[in-house]
């Protein structure tokens, strides 16, 4: 029999399950519910008899069916097969009820009758049998099981087993090690037939040299170097092993200084601009005179590595910031608001709420602060160094952004995964501490990676033909950070990821010299989670990049390029209209009594700063997708980023609506064309002279772009009907919080609040 | 492979960062296709679109389009387009417009009988402010001569914004300042002169006075049918002057008691159809408050009318009303003769209030919204200071409404009865957002044309009063943006629903723009009657006449028609957002986002241009088979049709 307390939590310990006596008694009459499991998954627990609520409201649709926990997922199995909607995004690891158990954020169980609730932690004790479950969930779901039918025993058993497995005691306990390792050595056979470099993963890993001599050459910084003083992590402990540096510094130099630097982080190279400046990133240092003699050593190398010798600034990122437990804690905020408070109750004071959770205020700050690295880099044309403390959380934000904003290629999906990898994977940002997968320190836990995926989202709301990817796509990334299968999001750094990987390779019998990214794949080896075809819901068919729709085909060109110079960007406002604006200025008060109306609007108009003038003189003109991109940050530019905040509030979802309609339309268009080009192609024929004759095949569908296909005659004109705001994902039973609380519109209409005036009662009727 | 290119990419980016300006200057100014989706304002505060004052005027547009040269030339002159029969009144140099954005700005100031132009030839590119006076509320000299002898006048304007002028003391003290010439033409009414539409007089392709013909409308909607029929009962406005002449009514209620119910309405507006469901026949009914009063007065025919229109539905046997107001008001009213309907007097009644408040509140709200959003947006509170106008929460209100109105019709299959006090504000919010969702004709541009003739004009709501046409008294208390208010109603359902709405945000813009404009005459007049008195179809030019010319600015490019289709919005403040393309648009710094729209334009053309090489070599390869033999099993192009082309 499982022990319920186990002396040692490990996962490498456990046998089969053996069978519980729920399982022999009551289980005949009923089929058999089997899980799905993944190689290496074994079932630790389970209960029959539970209820899945699917709806807040009623239990009438509740689903009856299997509640297992296994050594990766809590998972539900319905006694009858639901009608599956193939419509929604289908994950190949995970089945619809399932839930990773690292994805798993709270455990609670609650006793109704006795109105007993308890969070459960690892090996803990329960002294009451739990009536229900709720399982709080870090991509935010809100999944409810309810016990009364099963029993109290197995239920109770399932609920600790869950609570426990989902408080891993070590990393190599995360499932992913098991099932990897289980994967290469039942995968070996096709990998030899195909045999393609890393898998065929396309994106750039940052883990060789050659990658980082790719970057610098892409960028023209012929004046940077890779370098390898951190070779076997003999310098710093958190940067990877190559690092790019001025080539004005020798390695000798760098050791030198490396000490007084936090972590011996090194000022290390990001990115070029192709007017000669760097970004640059770097640690603090802890005694202020060596900061003096690192900025008067260090600079000037910098400096030396720029064409035009242009000065060298520094960002001090940490002063200007939230930190990351604000960062923290404003998440915390608008996730109580946006599914945990009830829907009526949050309903109430929205905009005020979500103003006072702090996490578009957080949002703008960060796009605001890398808009200013950007006009340094791009308007004033000097090299920037952004230095935190630990330049390690928020540097991989700006960073990121600045890169995004500045060079196009990020905005492809490759590039952005790239970047991804480069200031955030390879940089040493410490996801398995700021995702808290070991669940042993709460304070060090920050959505830093979420928060920058909002500032890119809020980019791509504001420019939607500027990103190759879609929302849909962020959101899946997101949510990947919770399945603890890919080697992305479970390490603090490139040292950590080498030596658990190795000790990995040595228990798994991997031979030695097996590339790391084929026996422990990032999360960018996408068809690992989902079909070539849920692949193309990320693909956006308005992108205007390379291999987009329009330039796809030299020989239609929509997009004119033309040439503009630099400096003009630069351009002042003339002298003569500042002093009009004195003259008109200082004569007027300010809410003149005879006006009240009329606010003195002038007075309003400061003297800009030079990257205010940068940022208008950018504005004024009409945006090109493929150049530099700012995005609009006053205040009521920010939004909420709806499809991931609200995809699971069932109150929220638009049925047949939201931006995915207009989607699904231009998808079908893209597709249509990508056909017509196709039959183009084959027109033309690969010999000049032959009739032109379209081949019966364009049955190219396996290869087709857009999610949505070109509709046919048969079709009718509509968008599907499973179309909804929510749309790849649904709120069908992931989102179920206690209590019900009437019908949906009856919730619209609860009394308006009362701020009429007499007067204005007496009026009405006019 | 990828890494070369990308260096590219990246080295091109410096030299095709943008457009030329040139370039920019004469799309806006020739074609607004590329532009439509942005709403961009119509008559353009605007230093970059130096070409605004040809947006401006319609029959510009529909005369072929100039080169881009030659409206450069224009576009350097001082004086504005003018329109047909609009002259020139006034002419000022050195006046000193204070824009709230770039600073002061030194030009020369037009006065027409139409518009304000304003245009300072001291920045490049010149800078142009083309205002249509029916914009101006209020008009009033601020502070005495004092500082160095200028004058100081602030406009506030209808649309959302205030401008301020200042301009030397006049040496001559005779002599008027321009803006005193100014407020004669801004307020004909009040001065005895005419509105500027009845001059305005342009031809245009498409006669808009016949979108809506109130016959075949309710024929469209299967009127008359075996339970309701068209009476002719106020064919002089005799029985109710703010009622149109055609009203669709149940059949078995003869004339005589269609008067006697009226006499118990308020303002004689009784119970009529608005829209019957095609299917289940369940009833859209509007009407004002009943006279019930202190005393608790009834009307046996009243009664009997509601149940009328309760039995034209044999799917329910209940009947809801939808009093719009909030329940105490709706019971202040008695104090006046007013009140609701006790569900004692209607059997089988459900009276529902809706909590919506009344026109002053709507205009205090839009006026505390005004000051959150114009000239600047303050950097801290942005949402909590736009909480505290309400204007989200009373549009969430209204449209959840709408939404109770239409889910009672389509899912509850029942009939309701829409009322507010009056009947033609409130009421004419509901019942055509309710329209709205459940009928996808009014969805497309002559549908909801249609939709705001019969609902919004036919039915009296006071546009004259509402807006203060032409009219000096700014403080007067019948002003209110209720239309407004109405159209950020669909506004927030087509953000909802991208692909529902054959019309695009500019076209709501634009029907906002010339709600106040004065250049045509639909919004003119208080209702059906008066705008009969007054001639308009024969004197003024419809706005749809110009809209329905060149439908291609108005369409949106995503929609699908999806017929029978009801939609059912959120109306959680979650998804209703500030119309910021409509209450922001003056501050440069809101410039729309990147339309989408557009880019699917692009899209649209090249798709065409590829259909058109393939068909060219399809017709190759046809004409080469036909002349050897035929053995093809099926011609690829047949096997695409295109989803729809609207370039």
């Amino acid at each position: 029999m499982f022990s319920v307390k186990p002396t040692k939590p490990t996962f490498k310990s456990y046998l089969p399950p053996v069978p519980t006596d729920v399982k022999k008694t009551i289980e005949p009459p009923l089929k058999k519910l089997e899980p799905k499991l993944l190689q290496g998954e074994i079932v630790v627990n389970e209960v029959n008899f539970v209820r899945k609520c699917i709806s807040a409201e009623s239990s009438q649709d509740d689903l009856w069916g299997k509640l297992i926990c296994t050594n990766f997922k809590v998972s539900f199995i319905p006694s009858e097969a639901s009608s599956k909607q193939n419509s929604h995004l289908s994950h190949l690891l995970l089945g619809e009820h399932d839930i990773p158990l690292a994805c798993l954020e709270q455990v609670v169980t609650v006793n109704d009758t006795k109105g007993k609730k308890k969070v459960l932690g690892s090996n803990q004790k329960l002294k009451f049998n739990p009536t229900e479950l709720i399982l709080y969930c870090k991509d935010l779901r809100i999944i409810r099981f309810c016990f009364v039918e099963a029993g109290p025993e197995s239920a109770k058993k399932v609920c600790l087993a869950i609570a426990h497995y989902s408080h891993p005691a070590d990393l190599p306990l995360l499932f992913g090690f098991e099932y990897q390792g289980r994967r290469y050595h039942e995968s070996k056979g096709q990998r030899v037939n195909g045999a393609t470099p890393r898998g065929g993963l396309q994106t750039p890993i940052f883990d060789r040299p050659s990658d980082w001599d790719r970057e610098i050459k892409r960028t023209g910084a012929s004046e940077w170097r890779v370098c390898s003083i951190n070779e076997s992590y003999a310098i710093s402990p958190s940067l990877p092993e190559n690092i790019v540096v001025p080539v004005s510094l020798t390695d000798q130099d760098l050791k030198q200084h490396s000490i007084f630097f936090m972590n011996q982080r090194v000022p290390h190279w990001c990115w070029n601009h192709p007017n000669g400046s760097a970004l640059v990133r770097m640690a603090g240092i802890g005694d202020p005179l060596q900061q003096r003699r690192i900025d008067q050593r260090v600079f000037p190398a910098i400096t030396k590595s720029h064409p035009q010798r242009s000065e060298v600034i520094r960002s001090d990122v940490d002063k200007c910031l939230p930190n990351i437990q604000d960062i923290q804690s404003a998440f915390i905020k608008v996730r109580q608001i946006c599914v945990i408070d009830p829907f009526e109750e949050s309903e109430e004071r929205w905009l005020s709420s979500i103003e006072n959770t702090r996490w578009l205020e957080y949002v703008r700050a960060f796009l605001k602060h890398s808009a200013e690295m950007v006009y340094l880099l791009d308007g004033k044309n000097t090299s920037v160094i952004l230095q935190e403390e630990e330049d390690r959380d928020l540097n991989c934000v700006v960073s990121s952004l600045v890169q995004l904003m500045l060079d196009p290629h990020y905005r492809s999906l490759i590039g952005f995964q790239s970047l991804v990898q480069k200031e955030w994977v390879m940089a040493g940002h410490r996801f398995l501490d700021r995702c808290n997968h070991l669940k042993k320190n709460d304070k060090d836990e920050s959505p830093l990676f979420m928060l920058f995926l909002d500032c890119v989202w809020q980019m791509m709301n504001q420019y939607p033909a500027a990103f190759e990817f879609t929302e849909a796509y962020l959101t899946v990334l997101s949510d990947s950070m919770w399945i603890p299968l890919f080697s992305t999001f479970l390490f603090n750094s490139s040292k950590q990821r080498a030596q658990h990987l190795m000790d990995f390779a040595k228990n798994k019998a991997i031979p030695q010299g097996e590339d790391q990214v084929v026996y422990f794949p990032p999360v960018w080896e996408w068809s690992q989670q989902f079909s070539t075809k849920d692949q193309t819901l990320f693909n956006n068919p308005m992108y205007v990049g390379k291999g987009a729709a329009c330039v796809q085909n030299g020989e239609v060109k929509t997009f004119r390029r033309t040439k503009k110079t630099y400096s003009s960007t630069l351009r002042g406002t003339p002298a003569s209209l500042r002093n009009g604006l004195k003259a008109g200025g200082d004569s007027l008060t300010r809410r003149g009594s005879l006006l009240s109306e009329l606010r003195p609007d002038f007075s309003l108009v400061k003297d800009e700063s030079p990257s205010e003038r940068f940022f208008r003189d950018w504005f004024s003109r009409p945006a090109d997708l493929q150049g530099l991109l700012i995005p609009l940050l006053l205040p009521s530019h920010l939004a909420l980023w709806k499809l991931y905040f609200l995809r699971w509030v069932p109150e929220a979802c638009i049925a047949k609506g939201g931006p995915i309609t207009a989607y699904h339309k231009l998808s079908q268009l893209v597709d249509e064309m990508e056909i017509l080009q196709s039959q183009l192609r084959q027109y033309k024929g690969p010999s000049p002279g032959r009739t032109p004759r379209p081949s019966s095949s364009w049955s190219l569908s396996d290869q087709r772009r857009m999610y949505f296909k070109a509709s046919s005659p048969h079709d009718p004109p509509s968008p599907p009907d499973f179309l909804t705001s929510s749309f790849p994902f649904t709120p069908m039973g992931n989102l179920c919080r206690r209590g019900g609380y009437g019908t949906p519109i009856s919730k619209f209409l609860n009394g308006a609040r009362i701020w009429l005036s007499t007067e204005t009662l007496e009026n009405d009727g006019l | 492979m990828e890494k070369s290119g990308s260096i590219d990419s990246l080295g091109s980016k410096r030299s095709s960062s943008r457009q030329p300006s040139v370039d920019s200057l004469s799309s806006t100014s020739t074609s607004r296709s590329d532009r439509s989706a942005q709403a961009k304002p119509p008559f353009a505060m605007s230093s970059e679109s130096v070409a605004a004052s040809a947006e401006l005027s319609p029959e510009f547009r529909v005369k072929p389009k100039p080169a881009a040269k030659q409206v450069l030339r224009d576009s350097d002159k001082e004086e504005p387009q003018l329109l047909p029969n609009e002259t020139v009144q006034d002419r000022a140099q050195d006046v000193t417009y204070f824009c709230p954005f770039i600073g002061a700005l030194r030009g020369t100031v037009t006065v027409t009988n139409y518009r304000l132009f304003f245009r300072c030839m001291d920045r490049e590119p010149s800078f142009v402010l083309d205002l249509p006076l029916g914009v101006v509320s209020r008009v009033e000299k601020i502070g005495s001569a004092s500082n160095r002898g200028d004058v100081s006048y602030g406009l506030v304007c209808k649309d959302m914004r205030n401008l301020r002028f200042a301009h030397k003391q006049m040496e001559d003290t005779l002599r008027k300042s321009i803006f005193e010439v100014l407020v004669k033409f801004a307020f004909p009414v009040s001065n005895g002169l005419q509105i500027y539409a009845y001059e305005y007089g342009q031809v245009f392709p498409e006669n808009g006075w016949k979108v809506y013909d109130a016959l075949s409308e309710y024929k469209r909607q299967g009127i008359p049918n075996e339970s309701w029929r068209i009476t002719k009962v106020n064919d002089h406005y005799e029985v109710c002057d703010t009622y149109p002449s055609t009203l669709a009514v149940p059949v078995n209620i003869p004339d005589e008691e269609l008067k006697r119910v009226a006499a118990y309405r308020a303002k004689g507006r009784m119970p009529v159809l608005s829209w019957i469901h095609p299917e289940s026949q369940a009833t859209v009914a509007r009407c004002s408050q009943p006279m019930v009063g202190v005393n608790g007065k009834r009307s046996k025919e009243d009664e009997k009318y509601l149940q009328a229109i309760m039995d034209a539905n044999a799917q329910s046997h209940k009947l809801f009303i939808f009093d719009a107001r909030p329940s105490v008001n709706a019971a202040a009213n008695k104090m006046k003769g007013g009140g609701y309907e006790s569900e004692d007097a209607y059997q089988n009644a459900e009276l529902v209030f809706l909590d919506i408040h009344n026109i002053h509140v709507m205009r205090e709200s839009l006026r505390k919204l005004k000051d959150v959003v114009y000239p600047n947006i303050e950097d801290s509170h942005w949402l909590s200071n736009l909480e505290s106008t309400h204007w989200l929460e009373h549009i969430k209100l209204i449209l959840a409404g709408a939404l109770r109105i239409a889910d009672k019709v389509e899912s509850g299959k029942t009939s309701v009865v829409v009322h507010c006090s009056d009947g033609w504000d409130r009421t004419g919010q509901l019942t055509s957002l309710a329209m709205l969702m459940l009928d996808s004709y009014y969805r497309t541009v002559r549908g909801f044309e249609v939709l705001l003739e019969k609902e919004w004009l036919s039915f009296g709501h006071r546009f004259q009063l509402r807006v203060g046409h032409g009219d000096k008294n700014h403080t007067d208390a019948d002003r209110s943006p209720v239309f407004v208010q109405f159209i950020d109603c669909v506004w927030q359902l087509t953000r909802q629903f991208p692909a529902a709405f054959e019309f695009n945000e500019y076209f709501l813009v634009t029907i906002l723009d010339h709600l106040y404009s004065c250049l045509f005459g639909t919004f003119l007049c208080n209702s059906e009657q008066q705008r009969l008195k007054e001639e308009i179809p024969k004197r003024t030019v419809s706005l749809w006449s110009y809209i329905n010319s060149q439908l291609e600015e108005f369409t949106n490019p995503f929609y699908v028609n999806y017929s029978n289709h009801v939609l059912f919005p959120v109306v959680g403040l979650r998804h209703l957002e500030l119309w910021v393309g409509y209450y922001i648009r003056w501050n440069p710094r809101m410039r729309p986002q990147e339309p989408v729209h557009q880019r699917h334009k692009e899209l649209l053309a090249k798709r065409a241009e590829l259909q058109k090489r393939v068909d060219e070599l399809q017709r190759e390869v046809t004409n080469r088979s036909a002349s050897s033999s035929s053995e093809r099993a099926g011609s690829p192009t047949r096997s695409i049709t295109p989803v729809q082309t609207f370039v």
